[in-house]
C-alpha cells in the first residue's frame, strides 16, 4: 500500500486554533489551541555536564526535549505549575517560533492523529501574505524531519471558497472575508486564482474582540479574577456574542427588558476555588461591532470592514467585480456571530447602491445599468471552512499530482516549495 | 510524552462526546489512520445516536504470522472479555475491514468511574485485537508455564508486512524484532538510538527493566526463522521477558509497549531530528550574533542608522 491510496492529512495552523484531521472527513479530528507549554528547566541547562545531566533528568523523569505539552493540555499545564512556559508560534498567521513550531507539529501528529508522517501525503495552509522563505522553511521541516512522502501548501481563503465547492456548483471565483483569531484579509480569488495586488488586510481580528470585550467587562466593575479576565472575555464572545442590526435599538431593548438580553456568567476562581458570577449585557452586541464601527474601539484605524471589502473588489480588475460581489465568503471563527452575513451584505449593498445611483444621476439617467447583486455567503462550517476545503482538495485524485514530492525535494531542495501556483495568474 | 499511549485520542474524544451530551443526534460518519496502518471507520447514525458502529482493519499479515480467521489469534475471545455486552460483533465485517462492532453505549455501566474506564479500554481496541495473541503467550509465562501447541518460534504481525518473534519458554519469553526503516538519515539514527537504548538500560536504575540487546545479525533465535524476514537494515533487538514482568496489571503495560515497539522507535527518531533541529538553529544564531560583533564599528553604525550607501560614500569623496 502506497502513501497515495491513504487519506491526506489536513492540517490549518491558525493563529487561534489548529484545526487537523484526515482528508475525506467532514470534520476536523482536532480543535486545539495553537499553543505549545515548554520546561525550559532542563533544556537551558549548558551541555558540559553530559552525563550528569542525563541523570538528574533520569530522576526527575523527564526527557528535556519531550517535556512540552499543547492545546488544552498546555493550558491547562501552564495554570497548575509555574514550571511550563507557554508559547504561541503563531502571531497574526504567520509562523514565528520554528522550534514550537516544530514540536507543536510533532505532538499533532503522533499524539493527535497518531499517524506515521511517512505513510501520509501532508496538506498544510499559510496565509495569503506569507512569505517564500517561511514556505520554504515549512517545507524543510516538513521533509526532513517528517519525511513526508509529499507536500502541499495551499492559501488559506482559495480553500475557503473550495469549502463551498459542490459537484453542481464549483464557484472559484470570489472574496473570501477571513476574520481569524490573528489576522483579517480581504481576499479577492478570481477562477482559483488569488489577485494578490488587491488583498486588503485590517488590524481587527478576533483576539481584538476578546479584548474589547475584557475591557467593557472591566470598565464596568464585574467581578471576575484578572487571572481569568481574558478567559472568560473569549468564553463570552464564543457563546453569547451577536451582531446586531442597529446599535441605538439594541441599547434601547436591553433596557427595556434586561431579563431577556443580560445573561448570567459564574466560574470559579482558579486559586481559591470560590465561585463567582457576573453579568454579561452590551458587551454581547458591542463586540462583535467593532468590526462596522472601529472607531468605538481605536482610533489607529477607522475604516469598516464593509467600506474596506468594497475598497478590495473596486481595486480588481473590472471584469471580474460583478462576480465578486456576487460571491462574498466568510471564514474563520470570528465570523461566527449570528447575523453577521446578514449585517455584512446589508451595509456593503448600501455602499454599493450609493454609488449606482450617484453614477447614474451624473450621467442623467439616459443609460440603465444592470443592477449589482451583492451577496455574502455563510455556511454553517464557517468556523473550519479553511480545513474543510482542504478535506475536499486532498480527496481529488489531481492532488496527489499538484503535491511537492519527496523526491523532487531531494533533487532540487526546498525551493520547490518558495512560489505557490495560485499567485501566478494572469493579474 | 516519552511513550505512545494505547487509546486512540480520536475515538476517546468521540465516545466521550456522545456519552456525556444526552441526546445529540447528528450523523457522524468518518474514518481515521493510525500508525502502522490500523484503520478505523466510525458511524453514528440519527435514528440510533447512542450506538456506535466501529469497524477496525488490520496491517496487512506477513505470510508467516499466526493468524486466524483474518483476526489474530484469540482476538474474539478477548473481545468479549474486555467489553462484556457492550459491544456486539458484527459477523461479517464490514467490506475493507477485519472487524466491525456494534457499541451500544446505553448498556454501559452507570458508574462514573467504571464507565471511563470502559471507555477508555474501547479506545484502546488495537491493543486488544492485534495485543491478543501476545497477551495469551504471556499469560502462560505469568505462570510459568508454555502453551501448548505452539511452535518454537511465533511469528506475530508487527506491520504491514512484517512480524515480529516470539520465543516462549515456561520461564521466560524471548521477543526479537528485526528494525527497517525507509529513510538513510532514519537508519543511522535508529541504529544509534538503539545502541544507546541497549546501553541506558545497563544503568542501576534500570535494573528490573527486561533486558536487551542490540546486533547488525540476525540472533540465534531467529534460526528457524524464513530467510526473507532476516534482512533488517537497522538490526535486531532482542528483550527477554521474565514472569515479573506480566504479573498482574504490568500484563497490559507489557503487551502494548511490545506490540508497538517499532512505532515508539520511529516517534524517536522523528524527535531526535526535531531536537537536532532546535539545536542547530540555536547555533547559527549564536554565530550570527558572533559575526555581528566581529564587524568593524562603522559598519555596524550604518546597519542601525540605516544610513544610505550614496550618503556615507558621498561624505568620504568630500575628505579626500
Amino acid at each position: 500500500m502506497d502513501a497515495a491510496s491513504r487519506p491526506a492529512v489536513v492540517i490549518d495552523n491558525g493563529t487561534g486554533y489548529t484545526k487537523m484531521g484526515f482528508a475525506g472527513n467532514v470534520e476536523p479530528c482536532f480543535i486545539i489551541p495553537t499553543v505549545v507549554a515548554v520546561n525550559e528547566s532542563f533544556s537551558n541547562q549548558s551541555r558540559t555536564s553530559g552525563k550528569g545531566n542525563w541523570l538528574a533528568q533520569h530522576s526527575a523523569g523527564v526527557m528535556a526535549d519531550l517535556d512540552f505539552f499543547i492545546g488544552e493540555e498546555a493550558l491547562s499545564r501552564s495554570r497548575a505549575s509555574s514550571t511550563y512556559n507557554l508559547s504561541y508560534p503563531i502571531h497574526y498567521g504567520q509562523v514565528e517560533n520554528w522550534d514550537a513550531m516544530e514540536r507543536f507539529w510533532q505532538q499533532c501528529i503522533f499524539n493527535y492523529l497518531r499517524c506515521d508522517p511517512e505513510d501520509h501525503y501532508f496538506l498544510l495552509t499559510e496565509s495569503p501574505l506569507t512569505a517564500p522563505e517561511t514556505r520554504e522553511y515549512t517545507g524543510e521541516i516538513m521533509f526532513e524531519t517528517f519525511n513526508v512522502p509529499g507536500l502541499y501548501i495551499a492559501v488559506q481563503p482559495v480553500l475557503a471558497l473550495a469549502a463551498g465547492y459542490t459537484t453542481s456548483k464549483c464557484e472559484m471565483t470570489g472574496v473570501v472575508v477571513d476574520v481569524g483569531d490573528g489576522a483579517t484579509h480581504v481576499v479577492p480569488v478570481a477562477d482559483g486564482y488569488v489577485i494578490g495586488s488587491s488583498i486588503k488586510s485590517i488590524p481587527i481580528t478576533g483576539k481584538d474582540v476578546t479584548q474589547f470585550i475584557q475591557q467593557l467587562l472591566r470598565e464596568r466593575g464585574e467581578h471576575i479574577p484578572p487571572e481569568d479576565s481574558l478567559e472568560v472575555a473569549r468564553k463570552v464572545k464564543e457563546m453569547y456574542g451577536y451582531t446586531c442590526a442597529d446599535i441605538v435599538k439594541e441599547f434601547n431593548k436591553h433596557d427595556r427588558e434586561p431579563s431577556k438580553y443580560i445573561k448570567q456568567w459564574t466560574g470559579v476562581k482558579p486559586k481559591t476555588r470560590a465561585s463567582y458570577s457576573c453579568d454579561i449585557g452590551y458587551e454581547r452586541f458591542l463586540g462583535p461591532e467593532i468590526f462596522f464601527n472601529p472607531e468605538i474601539y481605536t482610533s489607529n484605524f477607522t475604516t469598516p470592514l464593509p467600506a474596506v471589502i468594497d475598497k478590495c473588489i473596486q481595486s480588481s480588475p473590472i471584469d471580474t467585480r460583478r462576480a465578486l460581489y456576487k460571491n462574498i465568503v466568510l471564514s474563520g471563527g470570528s465570523t461566527m456571530f449570528k447575523d453577521f452575513h446578514r449585517r455584512l451584505q446589508r451595509d456593503l449593498k448600501k455602499i454599493v447602491d450609493t454609488r449606482v445611483s450617484a453614477s447614474a444621476s451624473r450621467v442623467g439617467g439616459e443609460i440603465k445599468s444592470q443592477p449589482i447583486e451583492v451577496s455574502v455567503v455563510s455556511h454553517p462550517i464557517q468556523r473550519y471552512a479553511v480545513w474543510f476545503g482542504g478535506s475536499v482538495l486532498a480527496s481529488t485524485a489531481e492532488f496527489y499530482g499538484a503535491c511537492h514530492t519527496k523526491a523532487e525535494y531531494e533533487e532540487y531542495g526546498a525551493s520547490i516549495c518558495r512560489t505557490n501556483p495560485v499567485f501566478k495568474g494572469m493579474y | 510524552m516519552i511513550l505512545l499511549q494505547s487509546p486512540s485520542r480520536f475515538l476517546l474524544q468521540i465516545l466521550q462526546d456522545r456519552v456525556l451530551s444526552p441526546d445529540k443526534g447528528v450523523d457522524i460518519d468518518c474514518q481515521t489512520v493510525e500508525f502502522d496502518d490500523v484503520r478505523y471507520h466510525i458511524q453514528f447514525s440519527t435514528r440510533n445516536p447512542k450506538v456506535m458502529v466501529l469497524s477496525v482493519a488490520l496491517p496487512v499479515p506477513p505470510p508467516e504470522a499466526v493468524l486466524y480467521d483474518g483476526l489474530p489469534f484469540g482476538a474474539i475471545e478477548a473481545i468479549k472479555m474486555a467489553y462484556g455486552q457492550a459491544v456486539q460483533i458484527l459477523d461479517p465485517p464490514k467490506d475493507g475491514f477485519d472487524l466491525t462492532m456494534k457499541i451500544n453505549l446505553k448498556k454501559l455501566p452507570s458508574d462514573e468511574e467504571q464507565r471511563n474506564a470502559l471507555l477508555v479500554k474501547i479506545a484502546s481496541v488495537r491493543e486488544v485485537v492485534l495485543g491478543a495473541p501476545l497477551k495469551v503467550l504471556l499469560k502462560y509465562l505469568a505462570t510459568k508455564t508454555v502453551a501448548p501447541d505452539v511452535d518454537q518460534l511465533v511469528a506475530l504481525v508487527h506491520r504491514p508486512n512484517e512480524s515480529f518473534f516470539l520465543v516462549p519458554q515456561a520461564d521466560k519469553v524471548t521477543v526479537v524484532y528485526p528494525m527497517r526503516f525507509q529513510d538513510s538519515t532514519d537508519i543511522v539514527l535508529a541504529t544509534s538510538f538503539l545502541q544507546e537504548f541497549v546501553e541506558a538500560r545497563r544503568t542501576a536504575a534500570l535494573n528490573n527493566a527486561p533486558s536487551c540487546m542490540w546486533s547488525a545479525a540476525p540472533p540465534l533465535e531467529l534460526t528457524g526463522a524464513p530467510p526473507e524476514t532476516l534482512t533488517a537494515n537497522a538490526g535486531f533487538v532482542t528483550f527477554v521477558v521474565f514472569p515479573r514482568h506480566v504479573e498482574g496489571k504490568k500484563l497490559d503495560k507489557t503487551v502494548w509497549s511490545l506490540l508497538t515497539f517499532h512505532a515508539y522507535v520511529s516517534y524517536h527518531v522523528k524527535c531526535s531530528e526535531g531536537f537536532m533541529h532546535t539545536r542547530m538553529r540555536r547555533r547559527v544564531e549564536s554565530l550570527i550574533q558572533a559575526l555581528d560583533r566581529a564587524k568593524p564599528d562603522a559598519e555596524k553604525k550604518k546597519f542601525v542608522q540605516g544610513k544610505s550607501f550614496k550618503k556615507l560614500s558621498l561624505k568620504e569623496t568630500s575628505y579626500t
